[in-house]
């Protein structure tokens, strides 16, 4: 069943469109290059200290994962007002439906991902390639902080519909106090402190110590990514199983 | 066998007040912290029943009286706000056009999808798709999409698709109605098949004689509360009772309301009669005189009919075909007369009916009969004599 779902909502972004296939992979190719030329070429930012790879490839690894968790969160937020004739007449477990939405979202960026990766390995740097499971794992506890978080937003947005408004700012804020297009070292010495409150900010460097770095145990840092997340998972599925009798009363 | 499937007890619905945002802010915070809240609209109020395996119900009423709502709650689309339900074994609902239809897949897509929802494997979907396509019979618009469809191609495939599950306990809101005959008789035919096999049917339908086929039990929704259950036969005997009594006092209200303003007969007369005998010979000269009276100064329409004693019509006339000025007696009086020189009615017994009319002919608001006979030796058949001639 999950399967069909998450089916149907690839086959519906794609739906109509000639090439959809085609633009999953050149929309974010396109997004990259044009952030490797604003902040690598105009900016000038650099690669912070450890890493002997272009900007553009440092920028690469970390951009991918959180496409998908930003865009997922979008998604799933919107996912049960998206699919309200559905609900209100058919009864079946709607956390599904914030599930496909979510893992949709998730299997169209790692393919994406994949392809960045391996534009990085040829024309950039040579990735660890044996790291791979460790990063594996890394985004598999940002996909559960992602069904966490959209499973509260999707609750919440049945009742309030600002969420539908307000997330893409919110969104826009986080990117950029995380260091995805930036190195930690590059903000004030005052905010860099910070930085370690924004979970984020672990997720990207993880996955960047990971690909070229070449960290491939699993260790505490990795442990406490996971149970952070779990609890986010089940405090959002939580509230959204209190919540989901009464949605379609706010439909 | 004596499975219940389905027990609900004391079951309540309240829509909650979800008009203005800060409505919404209130019963967010309400629902999140599990306090019961206060207000909006009660549409369902203490429903109990139990269906057990193999009996089936029927739930009648008027609309806006709870039904659809009460299948929801039913189904788990909606939660109660009241009471409990506990439910055995597997359901399959029909709920209402096209639930569960995303109109921009194809109609195959949208039998895959459902059907999942139903619980069916894919692999199980394989197994039956070619019975479920020959059930609903809609050629090769499977596949097209589900937005190029009629109402009637929507149902067919919903139906199929349920037709496919054979659950245990099938709910079915009004949607049949949409199907063509053919398809309705199909439908039945399977119903009534699902029945005979140990099958549980809960409908919604305004088809009494339907629901005296299909259901031996039946509730009777009014207002959201149960107004009556049990029996089929009873119960939609009731309700139809109640439906009558409603329509014969609105009749009543409309005529109270217009009493005032009534056109009507006071008097019908045949002239010609003698001594009261009202016996005419054929041949001779029928005069009828009607009496009317208008009260608002416009002169009614006047229609004479003869019929035969049994009721069959043999001719009618409304002064208003012929153009005919009705003439004013006295005020509010008119007086219409009519004269059949040669009646060519044939013996035998007939009557005349006077109907008074309002101005514009439209509708009859009075009528009066005289019986009468007519003489004579013919041996000629039917009602008129015709005029005609022998050629040689």
């Amino acid at each position: 069943m999950l399967k069909i779902l998450i089916e149907r909502e690839i086959r519906s972004r794609f739906i109509g469109s000639v090439s959809g296939w085609i633009w999953l992979v050149v929309t974010p190719l396109l997004f990259l290059a044009i952030y490797a030329f604003v902040f690598g070429v105009i900016f000038r930012a650099r690669v912070p200290e450890g890493f002997a790879v272009p900007f553009w490839s440092w920028l690469a690894v970390a951009l991918w994962p959180w496409l998908a968790f930003s865009e997922g969160l979008q998604r799933a937020a919107g996912s049960i007002n998206q699919h309200a004739a559905l609900i209100s007449k058919v009864a079946f477990p709607r956390h599904l439906l914030v599930h496909s939405n979510l893992a949709s979202v998730f299997l169209l960026h790692s393919i994406g991902y994949l392809v960045v990766l391996l534009c990085v390995e040829w024309f950039a740097t040579d990735i660890d390639w044996l790291s791979l499971p460790y990063t594996f794992a890394v985004i598999a506890a940002l996909y559960l902080l992602a069904l966490g978080l959209g499973f509260m937003l999707a609750s919440t947005q049945v009742f309030l519909r600002d969420v539908e408004q307000l997330l893409p700012t919110v969104l826009l804020f986080w990117f950029f106090l995380t260091p995805i297009i930036y190195a930690p070292e590059m903000m004030p010495e005052l905010l860099q402190g910070l930085l370690i409150y924004n979970p984020m900010t672990w997720w990207v460097e993880e996955i960047r110590e990971a690909l070229f770095i070449g960290k491939r145990a699993p260790d505490l840092i990795l442990l406490s990514m996971v149970i952070g997340a779990s609890v986010v998972y089940a405090a959002g599925r939580a509230m959204f199983n209190h919540l989901s009798p009464h949605f379609e009363d706010f439909l | 066998m004596n499975q219940t499937l389905l027990k609900l007890e004391r079951v309540g619905k309240t829509y909650p007040p979800t008009v203005n945002a800060g409505e919404r802010v209130r019963a967010f915070w309400r629902l999140l912290l599990s306090r019961s809240g206060q207000g909006g609209s009660e549409v369902l109020r203490d429903i109990s029943f139990e269906i057990q395996a193999g009996q089936s119900m029927a739930v009648v009423g008027g609309n806006g009286a709870g039904k659809s709502t009460l299948l929801k709650v039913i189904t788990g689309v909606l939660a109660p706000t009241r009471g409990t339900i506990s439910q055995s074994g597997s359901t399959a609902a029909l709920l209402e056009l096209g639930a569960g239809f995303d109109p921009e897949y194809t109609g195959l897509d949208n039998l895959k999808l459902n059907a999942a929802f139903l619980g069916l494997t894919p692999a199980d979907v394989e197994a039956k798709l070619d019975d479920i396509l020959a059930f609903a019979d809609i050629g090769e618009s499977i596949h097209e999409p589900v937005k190029h469809y009629s109402s009637g191609m929507v149902v067919r495939l919903g139906f199929a698709v349920v037709a496919s599950v054979r659950p245990d306990l099938l709910i079915t809101d009004e949607v049949l109605a949409v199907g063509d005959e053919s398809f309705q008789k199909k439908c039945i035919r399977w119903i009534e098949d699902y029945l005979g096999a140990g099958g549980t049917l809960l409908m919604v339908s305004h088809n009494m004689y339907q629901v005296q086929k299909l259901c031996r039990h039946a509730l009777w929704l009014q207002d959201g509360t149960a107004y009556a259950q049990g029996d089929v036969f009873d119960v939609t005997q009731r309700y139809l009772a109640w439906h009558e009594r409603r329509d014969a006092e609105d009749a009543q209200r409309a005529r109270n309301t217009a009493s005032q303003s009534l056109y009507g007969l006071s008097e019908l007369l045949l002239r010609g009669a003698v001594d009261g005998q009202i016996d005419f010979e054929m041949g001779e000269v029928l005069e009828v005189v009607l009496r009317l009276y208008s009260p608002d100064g416009r002169a009614p329409v006047a229609l004479v009919g003869i019929v035969r004693a049994d009721g069959t019509p043999v001719y009618g006339v409304a002064s208003e075909h012929e153009g005919v000025e009705i003439t004013i007696a006295d005020s509010g009086h008119y007086i219409a007369r009519l004269r059949f020189p040669n009646l060519a009615l044939l013996p035998g017994g007939y009557a005349v009916r006077g109907h008074a009319l309002d101005p514009e002919g439209l509708r009859v608001h009075d009528t009066m009969e005289v019986e009468f006979t007519v003489t004579g030796r013919s041996r000629e058949l039917g009602m008129v004599r015709l005029e005609h001639e022998w050629l040689s």
